[in-house]
């Protein structure tokens, strides 16, 4: 920590050093939307399909797994931990979910509850083993074994339930109507301006520095994301439900990761443990808390990818997704390291993963492009968060 | 009545003796310097005084009641902050959540605990003045932060909830001079607005210039006490490092001391 004090006003001094704390912070996602931006530059050099309506609105589609499944990672690395486990876990709780609601009859919601309680319960487990010492590495790599062999146990034995036909089936497959997808929007941008205005207020009422701009422009950037979001993916059949669950998800998580006391806990305990723990932050606390959040994120994740996929089997959350999930936290700019990150980082980097695997396979490419492109861009993200945690571009000059 | 009352203390380390039956009492408006060399328990005690450790033995008054330091925050409803030596500062936090954090100002339940960030900014803004910390802006992460700032927003947050004990573990170390001259003034205003300070350090030019009272520690043992004009450099490097052991010099303070 002295360490970092002295190294401090020198990075401040230097150009890099003060590039590095321009992307630092809040501007932390600007990177991300660059790169972002040049991979739909090139692959709609390469086909205009790519940027079309449809292809857009099956790329959200297609993220919207990862993307929950990221968000609940997103919070692991906040607190400085690691989950492996939850990409199986996803599996697991969709099984239960498929399993009670159709098999078992069992109304839809309640068979919902049960597996997001699951899938809490398990990651609850999770985090008592990790505060009371072990390595979450270790942990939930054995719990991800561990979780490929309860899925044995909970699927039937033919090992599948397909839910096609069944309300399961129908959590993705709904369209919101373009009538209310609007109605949603306008709600959302007039909510947005009133929580700024009553900033605003609030400021003004202690006498803080502000200004009426805001409220006028993030207002305006909410409403283009929200009217265009909207326009977009509603060009096919209306709002589809998985898109809508992200939002909602990332509502809930963006007002209590940067709004609440519950959120500047969390990024206490993942910038320095010890520091926190002196302030008196519940630390051990604090990392049960953001394993619960995995546990009910890696549910919703599971049961969204099996009602789109029309059932689970025992393949469900297995493959590339829980890389997937953690490459996007990664690339969306949350640090391995812990403390430094936002929830929007789970919706960016799955976009940036998605958009590559998307356009790869839209112009025929070979899978190992994709496995080339992907790789590739994750090992950059690594690197560049290795630079902003050193604060310096070279290593060795601490 | 003394502000806070150390009886006894004694605290190990598996086979390891880092404090033996010390006692220390701060009374309110007073300075006291605890001074010993490394290894010499001045962490510890700091440590148990905060609540981060318990002692094994011995008992802690403050106000002249029992009080159980479980945890940093009872030290702190009890009146006693510290001000640790590395700072205690979350790096990837701005100078508004370092100073609350553990205190924050939040709404009510329903709203989740929603932070109030326009009342602890104004808070923040006052305090920072008073002991006039200047920052380029408050929602800049301290890591990006100078040694002086960092050290002023440390010691603001000790004040946030006014407490009646300071504990100061080494606060000029890491300063450049006129950074110094705050602190040692700061302390002064600490004093004067009639808290009880414990400043840790190693430094005997700053010891002389605050302390109304000195601790002497040594291999986990309290020494000396002397008062202020009563001690002579070479008393406290003597009492320090054992140099003047069998001398008779132990003073008429020490003796005093214990007694109060």
């Amino acid at each position: 920590m002295s360490t970092a004090t002295a190294s401090a006003p020198d990075t401040q001094r230097t150009p890099a050093g003060r590039a590095i704390e321009m992307v630092t912070g809040g501007n932390r996602s600007i990177p991300v939307l660059i790169v972002l931006a040049i991979i739909w530059t090139v692959f709609y050099s390469q086909s205009s399909a790519y940027l079309s309506f449809q292809n857009i609105t099956n790329l959200t589609l297609q993220i919207a797994t990862t993307a929950i499944l990221a968000l609940g990672v997103v919070f692991v690395l906040l607190v400085g931990e690691i989950d492996l486990s939850s990409a199986v876990l996803s599996g697991v709780c969709a099984a239960i979910a498929a399993g009670l609601a159709v098999n078992s009859g069992l109304a839809l919601p309640l068979a919902i509850a049960v597996a997001i309680g699951a899938g809490m319960a398990i990651t609850l487990i999770e985090a008592l083993v990790i505060t009371f010492g072990v390595p979450s590495l270790i942990v939930t790599l054995g719990g991800m074994v561990i979780l490929q062999g309860l899925i044995l146990v909970v699927l039937p034995p033919e090992f599948t339930v397909s839910v096609a036909g069944t309300s399961f089936a129908k959590i993705a497959s709904t369209a919101v109507p373009a009538g209310a997808s609007y109605v949603l929007a306008a709600v959302g941008t007039v909510a947005f301006a009133a929580y700024r205005f009553f900033v605003y207020r609030e400021r003004i009422s202690t006498g803080t520095r502000t200004s009426p701009v805001s409220i006028v422009v993030p207002s305006v950037l909410v409403a283009v994301v929200l009217f265009g979001g909207v326009y977009t993916l509603t060009r096919q059949r209306g709002l589809p439900m998985p898109v809508l669950i992200v939002a909602v998800m990332l509502l809930i998580a963006w007002y209590f990761t940067t709004q609440t006391r519950y959120g500047i806990h969390l990024y206490a305990v993942g910038g320095d443990r010890e520091a926190a723990q002196r302030a008196g932050v519940p630390v051990r606390r604090m990392v049960i808390y953001s394993f619960l959040i995995l546990g009910a994120c890696a549910a919703v994740a599971g049961m969204v990818d099996a009602s789109r996929q029309l059932g689970v089997s025992v393949t469900s959350g297995a493959g590339p997704l829980m890389l997937n999930a953690i490459a996007a936290a990664v690339v969306g700019g949350t640090s391995l390291f812990g403390g430094r990150g936002s929830i929007w980082s789970a919706i960016l980097g799955a976009l940036v993963i998605g958009s590559i695997s998307n356009g790869v396979q839209l112009l025929g490419l070979t899978t190992e492009v994709q496995y080339f492109a992907t790789g590739a861009v994750l090992i950059i993200a690594v690197a560049v968060d290795v630079v902003l945690t050193r604060g310096s571009l070279w290593p060795g000059r601490r | 009545m003394s502000l806070l009352e150390l009886t006894k203390i004694s605290k190990h380390f598996g086979g390891v003796r880092a404090l033996h039956e010390v006692d220390l009492s701060v009374d309110a408006g007073e300075v006291v310097a605890l001074i010993g060399d490394n290894g010499a328990g001045k962490s510890t005690l700091v440590k148990i005084v905060s609540g981060v450790e318990s002692p094994d033995t011995g008992e802690i008054r403050v106000r002249g009641e029992s009080a159980r330091l479980v945890s940093p925050r009872a030290a702190a409803e009890a009146g006693i902050r510290t001000v640790f030596q590395d700072l205690s500062l979350c790096d990837n936090l701005d100078a508004v959540q370092n100073l609350f954090l553990g205190q924050e100002k939040y709404g009510p339940m329903w709203s989740g605990r929603r932070i109030r960030r326009h009342v602890m900014e104004e808070h923040a803004h006052r305090i920072l003045e008073s002991l006039s910390v200047k920052l380029r802006s408050l929602n800049t992460p301290v890591v990006a932060l100078s040694g002086g700032q960092r050290q002023g927003i440390a010691i603001c947050r000790a004040l946030i909830s006014d407490p009646a004990v300071v504990i100061l573990d080494e606060p000029t170390a890491a300063l450049g001079v006129s950074q110094r001259a705050e602190v040692l003034d700061l302390i002064h205003r600490l004093r004067d607005q009639g808290r009880g300070v414990v400043v840790i350090s190693h430094d005997m030019k700053d010891v002389r210039q605050v302390a109304d009272r000195v601790v002497a520690l040594r291999l986990g043992s309290k020494v000396a006490e002397f008062r202020r004009g009563e001690y002579t450099p070479s008393d406290l490097v003597g009492a320090m490092t054992g140099a003047h052991e069998g001398d008779s010099s132990v003073p008429a303070g020490a003796t005093e001391g214990d007694e109060l």
